[in-house]
């Protein structure tokens, strides 16, 4: 189950780091979140213009392929900070201390691994569909009004790397909560009865 | 090593690491790398000069999944339906519809509850969040019907409960992401979870309606609004109809002639009308903010899950570990029915402890060729197939019941997720107490699953006029 999350501070360069990464994961997932916002609003405009104005926007579908790694990708090294990636948290969630540190720093550093391997596949993907000496710089473009797909394809690769600099930092983080007992700037386990309060708070909070 | 073996090592190897807490989507994604690693070097003999080749072999063929995959204007539904669910909540739909249930349907035995059942299921429909759901509802609604003299444990199990209808009703996100694993028709999904949806609501208020014809002092009826009262609280609640009506409309035109466009464009349309409806109310920039914060959160972990599977769908194929399992699926003596009554049931279990996104992407790609299998491959016409149904339509009818199944874990114990916000939400309750009031619906439940799997009617009507 997908588990929340709760992220400690402190004044360590550790902290300053994690807190100074933070602002950029943020702007990259609002980034994700306005391109979900254009997509209503390009929809709005196609249907309407379709239907009432008897001109539909060119090359709609093409826009949507545009937009969607802006969407699936960008927000991913934020999500892993607030530790919201859907896990399983049967085992870990009855670890306490160090032995739960030493299993977060494992599974962090075979992600890390992971993610290394798929920045480079993605900026293979992506290097194969730029050219300098192409028109627009683009070997490929999209079906319907000829968009070039670098752009896009370059979105995994760019937050996929912001991902391994998180990654990087938690590693540091559980390594150190080994060392001193005490887990700063990685997101703690709730259990399901604190999700609940979580969840609860921030209806207070809205309402 | 044969490549099936080196499958199973590796399946096994990645569930190991979900169980160990690994998030599921690199548990996945990573399992699909080193398998790829793997069968490559295996195809030269292991020989050191060409791991480098493997390597790279495997990395750039998982390299192209992320961004190959997610291009897709399908999926461009997922974040649009979850926007549409952030939107509601600023829009002030809950209350609205909580009123206009309560005016018009309270009337009758048990009214105020099964009021709450509908106005739940409505609210559930656009948001889409069965968690998020109960948690509103049990603010509103409980309040409300321990004045007038439910029972405690019996009113959180409502809302509890209530919250599962989410899943079904269109827009639904989770019936997206299974017709995009399984290669399905998305409007035809959307479609067909309406009525079972629907079906799942009204075996709630039938159930309700007979506690309280047999059990004393239950909850009174509430009647006594006029004609007048009962309109007025109409308006502020048909955004909700709109949208969903809208999205059904746009996959399938009830009125005869041509669907009036793609499910993404109706998606997308809801999500605009709810948008106005919020700005109405008086949201702004910061709550805007916030409600595109949490819409990008959820997308993105949703799409880091669907890539990440997908990478490791691309190392199955090479495996050709699903065609093995449907192999041995399709030898088995048992009763076909049985066979998918266990797969069911197992769903059932592994929902007890795991996300219901992350447990059907997880699973689908091996269990769905074989249930596939079962009824005799995807192409197969209803007149030779096992459980009567042509291949599209089954597809379609293991995806309600599979996510009916992962709706249903929300109310069982241990860690029924929709008991523990309602008892979060409420300080008078405690987890056993919701536990114990859900209890009637829990049965409804098993009750409306065995319905769906002996009358696949109820599921394939609507999706076979489209």
């Amino acid at each position: 189950m997908a588990s929340a999350s709760l992220v400690l501070t402190d004044d360590s360069t550790l902290s300053k780091l994690d807190q100074s990464l933070l602002k950029l994961e943020r702007v990259f997932a609002l980034i994700s979140g306005l391109a979900v916002f254009s997509l209503m609003l390009l929809a709005v405009v196609s249907v309407s213009g379709r239907n009432f104005f008897n001109s539909p926007i060119s090359g709609y579908v093409d826009w949507i392929e545009q937009a969607m790694p802006l969407i699936a990708f960008m927000g991913i090294s934020f999500v892993m900070r607030e530790g919201a990636h859907i896990r399983m948290d049967i085992v870990v969630g009855k670890l306490r201390g160090r032995a739960l540190y030493v299993v977060e720093l494992i599974t962090t550093a075979f992600i890390l691994m992971l993610m290394i391997l798929l920045v480079w596949g993605s900026w293979a993907h992506f290097d194969r569909s730029f050219d300098f000496a192409a028109p627009m710089w683009s070997r490929d473009s999209s079906m319907d009004i000829a968009l070039p797909i670098w752009p896009a394809k370059l979105m995994a690769p760019l937050a996929f790397g912001v991902l391994c600099l998180r990654l990087c930092l938690q590693i540091w983080a559980y390594g150190r909560a080994i060392a001193t007992g005490q887990a700063i700037a990685v997101p703690l386990i709730a259990d399901a009865a604190k999700q609940a309060e979580m969840e609860a708070d921030q209806l207070k909070a809205d309402s | 090593m044969e490549p099936i073996d080196i499958g199973l090592w590796v399946t096994g190897v990645m569930l190991l690491m979900v169980v160990l807490g690994m998030r599921v989507a690199f548990a996945a994604a990573l399992a699909g790398v080193i398998g790829l690693i793997w069968i490559f070097w295996a195809k030269k003999d292991y020989a050191i000069d060409d791991f480098g080749w493997a390597l790279g072999v495997a990395v750039k063929t998982a390299g192209q999944v992320p961004h190959s995959k997610v291009s897709s204007q399908a999926l461009s539904l997922i974040p649009t339906f979850i926007l549409i669910g952030y939107l509601a909540y600023y829009a002030g739909l809950t209350k609205a519809l909580f009123e206009a249930a309560k005016r018009w349907i309270a009337w009758v035995p048990g009214g105020l509850a099964v009021s709450t059942v509908f106005a739940t299921a409505g609210f559930a429909a656009v948001s889409g969040a069965s968690v998020a759901t109960s948690a509103v509802f049990a603010r509103i609604a409980i309040p409300e019907m321990l004045k007038i003299g439910y029972n405690k444990q019996f009113a959180a199990g409502v809302v509890a409960a209530g919250g599962t209808l989410a899943s079904l009703i269109p827009p639904s996100a989770i019936l997206v992401i299974y017709a995009i694993i399984v290669e399905q028709d998305v409007g035809k999904l959307l479609l067909a979870g309406f009525v079972p949806g629907a079906f799942s609501a009204l075996v709630y208020a039938a159930l309700i309606i007979g506690m309280a014809l047999t059990i004393k002092n239950f909850g009174p009826p509430v009647s006594g609004y006029t004609w007048r009262e009962k309109f007025v609280s109409l308006p502020p609640a048909l955004p909700i109809v709109f949208v969903v009506v809208t999205i059904i409309c746009f996959v399938y035109n009830p009125f005869g002639g041509d669907a009036w466009g793609t499910p993404t464009e109706g998606g997308a349309i809801g999500a605009f009308v709810v948008f106005l409806m919020a700005v109405y109310k008086g949201m702004r920039w910061t709550q805007l903010k916030d409600a595109l914060l949490e819409t990008a959160k959820l997308s993105v972990m949703i799409f880091t899950i669907i890539w990440g599977v997908l990478i490791y769908v691309r190392f199955l194929g090479f495996a050709d570990l699903p065609g093995a399992f449907s192999d041995w699926i399709t030898s088995l003596t048992m009763p076909p029915m049985l066979i998918l009554i266990c797969i069911l049931l197992a769903y059932a279990v592994l929902g007890m402890f795991m996300d219901a996104i992350g447990m059907l992407l997880l699973t689908l790609p091996v269990v769905y060729p074989a249930v596939m299998a079962l009824n005799g491959g995807e192409a197969v016409s209803a007149a030779d197939s096992t459980f009567g149904m042509s291949g599209t339509m089954c597809a379609i009818w293991f995806g309600i019941l599979v996510v009916k199944m992962a709706e249903f874990c929300l109310i069982t114990p241990p860690i029924g997720l929709n008991c523990f916000v309602v008892a979060g939400v409420r300080d008078d309750l405690s987890v056993q107490d919701v536990f114990k009031g859900v209890t009637p619906f829990f049965i409804a439940d098993a009750i409306t699953i065995a319905l769906l799997v002996a009358f696949p009617a109820i599921v394939l009507w609507l999706p076979s006029l489209a």
